[in-house]
């Protein structure tokens, strides 16, 4: 089985008995023995208990059982993810000293259950405060399309996993950007679904208000297939809303017409060259107007606050007990988020409200938004600062200056990636929708996929390595 | 409210004590930094105006 091939290949081809499951998941097995100490992308590989589940979708089969529509796929979840019998690292030092996690995520339950086959937990920044990919305890993960160069934070090894074809799926986080952030660096589809349409349970947290999980893949139809499996009513996360499944996969060859889709203007043109991506798939979708999304900066700056906060309440013990067992630039923004006023959050959270009240009434006039999914290609491994818009800035919160505005209010999301010319390094789009419709982020990306605009391919040098091929 | 310098030393040092958390002396320029960025965030979501009935979302739903 190829590297490129997708899940929707993988799962044709096992259930139509051509590769054996276990025959898929040994050769992805190989893949990252190979790979990986290359990209640094999985912490863990959980060999033994693919190749189990491997088999019992071979045995299912054989019985003339139905195993699912990611039958024998591979896929890997970033190391906050729940893994029976792993400790959850959650990208630190400290939770190393857990206890082993006694259930799987239940995002990871909703996989397997439709065929697809755990193989390890992948690198990430330390407890999600990251735009980077880097790690101080476990090293960085590193760009397929340029190894010296950063994966993006804080999924970045659910971004390093897919475009170094050693898995065709991951699963990541995004509370600011840590899905689309990564996808836009790698060159991938990603999907930030809304806040509260699909279960964070036994998953380790970091901002409760803006936490949400989502995948990664190289297809449009691997991303619509796997939102789908993981679609349904969790009472283990209080935040889910009780909405019914809406399966995506079926509809996604109907377009929405150009008229109806916007490009963000004001405050999401602050980087040239990200505009230049952004142009280009407004163009290939026939998208002139241009809509402004209003206060995107103090949105920007009351998801930041928030952030800090939260996250500081979540780590005081640790903060007091083992400040020096952090990374030192994630300890310090916690240490900073205790000491805000609480006064600056209560009114962050109220603006909140108010944003999206404002934010809403443009998709009476359009039904997508693109904006970029960041302001810049993959920087350097180990860079600390950029230029923004002509000054010199600190790389790191700067990422997610495009994306924040948006998770801020829990818009859905597919972050689709773009290509200036060959050779270059990809920058993502997002493509915006209003509340619950997933379905329209996954039917333009699919537009843009179906058009050549938009393509995900397994970086160069990784792309060839077929081993163990049935 | 424009944003203002302020002394980040004094919130460290008023606020650290009540929190129980000890501030290494390698660790102050960090958290100094990350307050100053702070204020400067707080200073522009003060500039929104809301209203005495305007709600907040602390379990957001979309």
């Amino acid at each position: 089985m190829k590297a490129s091939a997708t899940a929707a290949e993988i799962a044709g081809d096992v259930k139509a008995g051509r590769i054996k499951a276990r025959a898929v998941v040994e050769a992805a097995l190989k893949r990252i023995d190979r790979h990986n100490p290359m990209l640094g992308a999985f912490t863990e590989v959980t060999a033994e208990r693919a190749l189990e589940t491997a088999d019992s979708v071979d045995a299912k089969l054989a019985e003339g059982g139905d195993p699912g529509p990611l039958a024998g796929v591979p896929f890997a979840v970033k190391n906050l993810y729940d893994i029976r019998g792993l400790v959850t690292r959650a990208g630190s030092k400290i939770n190393r000293d857990n206890a082993p996690a006694t259930t799987d995520a239940t995002l990871v339950t909703r996989l397997e259950a439709a065929g697809a086959v755990l193989v390890g937990a992948l690198n990430m920044g330390e407890y999600a405060y990251d735009f980077t990919g880097e790690n101080a305890h476990d090293g960085p993960s590193r760009n397929p399309h340029a190894l010296d160069r950063m994966t993006g934070g804080s999924s970045g090894g659910s971004a390093s996993a897919v475009a170094g074809g050693l898995v065709p799926l991951s699963l990541g986080s995004d509370t600011n950007g840590s899905i689309r952030v990564p996808a836009s660096l790698c060159g991938l589809f990603g999907l930030k679904p809304t806040y509260g349409r699909l279960s964070r349970a036994h998953t380790f947290p970091f901002v409760s208000s803006l936490d949400h999980l989502g995948p990664f893949a190289r297809s449009v139809e691997d991303l619509a297939l796997v939102y789908d499996a993981m679609q349904g009513f969790d009472e283990a996360d209080p935040a889910q809303s009780k909405r019914v499944n809406e399966p995506t996969a079926a509809r996604l060859k109907h377009p929405v017409p150009g008229r109806r889709i916007a490009v963000a203007g004001d405050y999401f043109t602050g980087s040239a060259e990200a505009q230049a991506h952004v142009q280009k798939v407004a163009k290939a979708l026939d998208a002139t107007k241009v809509v402004t999304i209003p206060d995107a900066q103090a949105a920007r700056a009351a998801a930041f606050l928030i952030t800090m906060a939260e996250g500081a309440a979540l780590h005081l013990d640790r903060l007091r007990s083992r400040p020096d067992d952090f990374d030192p630039e994630v300890r310090d923004r916690l240490l900073a988020g205790a000491m805000l006023p609480a006064v600056w959050i209560e009114r962050a959270q109220k603006f909140r409200r108010a944003y999206r009240d404002k934010v809403l009434k443009l998709f009476t006039e359009v039904d997508v938004i693109l904006a970029p999914s960041a302001p810049m290609t993959a920087p350097l491994i180990g860079q600390k600062t950029a230029s923004f818009g002509g000054v010199e800035m600190p790389l790191r919160p700067h990422m997610g200056i495009f994306t924040q505005p948006i998770s801020f209010i829990g818009l859905p999301v597919v972050s689709v990636p773009v290509w200036l010319e060959d050779g270059a390094l990809p920058l993502g789009v997002q493509v915006i929708a209003a509340p619950w419709r997933e379905d329209i982020c996954l039917r333009v990306a699919h537009q843009l996929e179906a058009s050549g605009t938009c393509v995900a391919p397994v970086a160069r040098g990784f792309a060839e390595a077929e081993v163990g091929a049935a | 409210m424009a944003y203002k310098p302020f002394d980040a030393d004094a919130m460290i040092d008023a606020s650290a004590p009540l929190l129980q958390l000890q501030v290494a002396p390698e660790h102050r320029a960090g958290i100094k930094a990350n307050l100053k960025t702070a204020s400067k965030m707080a200073a522009l979501v003060e500039q929104m105006k809301l209203e005495d009935d305007a709600e907040p979302a602390p379990v957001y739903r979309a």
